[in-house]
């Protein structure tokens, strides 16, 4: 059974359709990036995972069930958990506190207190190698460490599936590269199945999902393994109009 | 005609007059939510002001509140526009809860001023100009001017909406204001004058107000308005200004109506009760559907 | 038991402790005392929501007008029945804040479900309508309210009724600020603080984080009023022993309530006492001086607050504290 499925959803807005009867299917452990340039939905479709959206049509499962209809913290007390593409920290609160939050009201839930949540904060500043700041206020973080943080704090939900929003823009390739052998030991150890998406990162994706969901206008342009997709001529003209390699777009 | 019947046909014939001066008195709500995403807590007392200057208009100058209308609007886009500048401007991307308390405290401030410069007694006037008479009710030919006024402006409004460039400029930035920077639109100064018209509207309404009531003029009497005037945006979709003006006859039929209803039924004192009845369509509307029941794009 | 959480506490209810002495052993200085207990008192009430959740009750009035209410009607109803004696007055207490309670519950259950402005607007009416709906309907009384003070000197007799009314209804203003103030940390320290920040913050984010955004309101909603409840019951009913509708509906006192916590520091645990204290000396001294232009006063000043010094007195101060050992006393 899929831990995610998507059913042919649509969003519309108005007259647009921003989200065109889109499936996908992904596994527990597994890591799948969705790629597409500006405006090919991408955000959309999170939101429609997340909870944020409703779709017009289709149905999202998760773990068999249909949440289609459920509020967004419901689905991540289930264990869908997400970052932003532009982190929203919670400005007064500090960078210790924000992933403490992200512990109490994930799938723990029910089960751990403050001190517990606290002290599993720090375990996952410590893995994103934030822990100097711990105690500093979140809003005074560089555009960077916010994303560090916000990774953090959705890793601290402990959730089965990880929605990475552009999490790696703006960043080095020295720390792409970090992140990913972080996500790459979280996934095999926690088991966390992860959808990161990007638009022109592919660093992000390239070495660590195995597949890859090409968007293109709101429809599933293509669905292949990762290096067959990239190196797709077709894909690159969604982006750029010529040719260009893989290694080309890093950003 | 049974007498209650003929009470209430009477009474829902003044519902429905009212309910263009509600209207109106109710646009510049939803102008202003609508262009700057603002709450004016504050909008009673800007009704109290344009009450006041029908007043003393007439009081000290024996003009009738007709013509008393342009001034109310002139004075209540002056109080908009220094309004803006001196305190919203300063307030862009605070949070909710910080615009909302400045436009409360600028009511409590419009009320203590009045009060500080006019006192806290009742004040009325009589503009006596002939009467209509129909089958079912008399009514005094200071409404039906009202009814005029009111449609007249709510059209030359939509005529300016859709032909000026300012009121163009207007509906790009409600639509979406960082394109229509793009565009070329000064958004701040865009701001700055919905910001005045609306405060122009509610002054004005409360201008036409008095020539259904031109009585209990207090610097408090905007607090029930206020309520009034936030059912009738939220009826009409709280960022739609035309939505309002529907929405304010249907207002005012449903309040006359249960008026009457509510004077029928021994034990209950039927002003106050009407006054608790609008309370009560709030909370269902809020209920049911928040974004209005009458035709409003949501954002 | 971690002692060391309750540590902000100590200059809190220290403060409290002076006022309250001061106040005993001073010659006429307990009723400016009870005075400041009140608006203490109230900013803390009223902080559990406003400075918590970040949301604007604008009728917040109307439960400290049920409060008084409560109280009101349990002494009008039971002051002949012997065997209760002072136990009416904590029935009194408790029929406030279950008033209260039960009020914020129902309003709360609707209009919190809403965001900020629509929250906002659902509050305006509260308290216009609460009072439409006891002059309408002539519930309890009506527009000519409840009366208690003779009904108290009936139940306990001429002395005790007075003391009751001059001094332990004030004394037990202390106390209910005193347990907001408790009750204030305990939500601070909790899931439930943690919750509130984050939906202040964001609350979108909030909600993408797992927090259950509208439980959380509500809860804070419900806490505040019922303080406000306890408040009325005490500080206006069984002060004053009389209830009107006009007075105990009156949103002036949303208005104090609003600038207490904003000059004190929204959700922070020592601003509404700073900012009681303060209001409370200011209101007193504009008393003498310009005597009906408070509010004329008062609302530039929110104006003013709002725009130059939005975290408060409180606010400011825990940000220079912020790494030495003060951290841990100045919340």
């Amino acid at each position: 059974m899929a831990l995610l499925k998507l059913e042919g959803v649509t969003k519309r807005f108005g007259g647009l359709t921003a989200v065109d009867r889109v499936s996908l299917e992904i596994e527990s452990g597994e890591a799948l990036g969705i790629v597409g340039p500006n405006g090919s939905g991408k955000t959309t479709l999170y939101n429609i995972i997340s909870g944020v959206y409703r779709p017009e049509e289709g149905r999202v499962l998760f773990e068999g069930r249909d949440i289609t209809g459920l509020p967004p913290y419901r689905r991540t007390q289930l264990g869908i958990g997400r970052t932003f593409q532009i982190p929203r920290p919670f400005s007064s609160a500090t960078v210790r506190e924000n992933v403490a939050i992200g512990a109490m009201f994930g799938t723990l839930g029910g089960k751990i207190g403050v001190g517990e949540a606290l002290e599993l904060a720090d375990h996952y500043l410590e893995l994103v190698g934030l822990q100097a700041l711990k105690d500093k206020a979140s809003g005074s973080l560089t555009p960077v460490e916010k994303k560090l943080m916000e990774l953090a704090r959705a890793l601290a939900m402990k959730p089965k599936l990880l929605l990475l929003d552009e999490a790696m823009a703006g960043m080095p390739p020295k720390d792409i590269d970090r992140l990913v052998g972080l996500l790459k030991r979280v996934k095999e150890e926690e088991g966390i199945a992860i959808i990161s998406m990007v638009e022109h990162i592919m660093r992000a994706v390239a070495g660590f999902a195995e597949r890859v969901i090409v968007l293109h206008q709101g429809k599933k342009f293509l669905e292949a393994p990762t290096a067959e997709a990239l190196s797709d001529p077709r894909v690159v003209e969604i982006y750029l109009g010529r040719p260009a390699e893989v290694g080309d777009a890093s950003g | 005609m049974p007498l209650f019947l003929k009470m209430l046909a009477g009474n829902l014939v003044n519902g429905a007059l009212l309910g263009s001066v509600y209207g109106m008195m109710t646009m510049g709500l939803s102008f202003i939510f609508g262009v700057l995403r603002i709450v004016n807590v504050g909008h009673g007392a800007f009704i109290m002001v344009g009450a006041y200057i029908a007043f003393w208009m007439f009081t000290l100058f024996s003009l009738p509140p007709l013509i008393s209308i342009p001034l109310a609007l002139v004075v209540g886009m002056a109080l908009g526009f220094i309004f803006f500048y001196l305190v919203i401007r300063r307030l862009v991307g605070a949070p909710e809860l910080t615009t909302l308390l400045a436009t409360f405290a600028i009511g409590i401030l419009l009320e203590e001023l009045a009060k500080f410069m006019w006192g806290p007694d009742y004040r009325g006037f009589h503009w006596e100009v002939g009467r209509l008479a129909l089958p079912v009710t008399t009514i005094p030919m200071g409404k039906i001017y009202a009814l005029i006024a009111s449609i007249l402006i709510a059209i030359a409004l939509y005529v300016w909406f859709r032909k000026a460039r300012s009121g163009i400029a207007i509906r790009a930035v409600m639509e979406d204001s960082e394109g229509a920077q793009v565009c070329g639109v000064n958004v701040e100064w865009i701001y700055a004058l919905s910001f005045a018209i609306g405060i122009g509207l509610t002054v004005l309404g409360g201008t036409l107000l008095t020539l259904f009531i031109p009585v209990g003029i207090n610097p408090y009497m905007g607090g029930i308005y206020t309520l009034k005037a936030f059912v009738i945006a939220v009826l009409g979709g709280l960022i739609s200004p035309w939505g309002a003006f529907y929405a304010g006859f249907i207002f005012g039929l449903i309040e006359n109506g249960f008026y009457t209803i509510f004077g029928a039924i021994p034990g209950l004192e039927p002003f106050s009760m009407t006054q608790f009845l609008a309370f009560f369509m709030l909370l269902v509307i809020l209920l049911i559907k928040p974004t209005g029941l009458l035709g409003a794009r949501a954002r | 038991m971690k002692l060391r959480r309750y540590y902000p506490l100590i200059p809190i209810y220290l403060l409290y402790l002076t006022l309250f002495l001061i106040g005993f052993h001073v010659r006429g200085l307990w009723q400016p005392m009870a005075l400041l207990a009140f608006y203490a008192a109230l900013g803390q009430a009223f902080n559990i929501f406003l400075g918590m959740t970040g949301y604007v009750d604008f009728g917040y009035v109307a439960f400290l007008g049920l409060g008084s209410y409560g109280m009101a009607l349990a002494v009008s109803s039971l002051y002949r029945v012997e065997w209760l004696g002072g136990g009416i007055i904590v029935i009194g207490l408790l029929l406030g804040l279950a008033m209260a309670a039960l009020l914020s519950t129902a309003v709360g259950g609707i209009a919190l479900r809403l965001r900020g402005a629509y929250f906002a607007i659902a509050t305006i009416g509260v308290n216009e309508g609460f009072k439409y709906l006891v002059t309408g309907a002539r519930l309890w009384g009506g527009s000519e309210g409840i009366i208690i003070s003779g009904d108290l000197r009936e139940a306990f007799g001429v002395e005790v009724a007075n003391s009751l009314a001059t001094f332990w209804a004030d004394t037990l203003l202390f106390i209910i600020a005193a347990l907001a103030a408790l009750v204030t940390l305990h939500y601070m320290q909790s899931k439930i603080g943690y919750a509130l920040t984050a939906l202040r913050e964001d609350e979108e984010a909030a909600r993408v984080m797992g927090v259950n955004t509208t439980k959380y309101k509500i809860i804070a909603f419900i806490t505040s009023a019922a303080f406000a409840g306890l408040i009325g019951a005490s500080g206006w009913a069984l002060k004053m022993t009389y209830v009107f509708p006009e007075d105990v509906f009156e949103i002036t006192y949303t208005v104090e309530a609003i600038v207490i916590v904003l000059l004190g520091g929204a959700g922070t645990l020592l601003g509404p006492l700073v900012g009681g204290i303060i209001y409370g000396v200011l209101k007193y001294w504009l008393a003498v001086l310009a005597p009906g232009l408070q509010l004329l006063i008062l609302a530039p000043i929110i104006l003013l607050i709002i725009v130059a010094l939005p975290q408060g007195i409180i606010g400011v101060l825990k940000e220079r504290v912020r790494g030495t050992a003060l951290e841990r006393v100045i919340v």
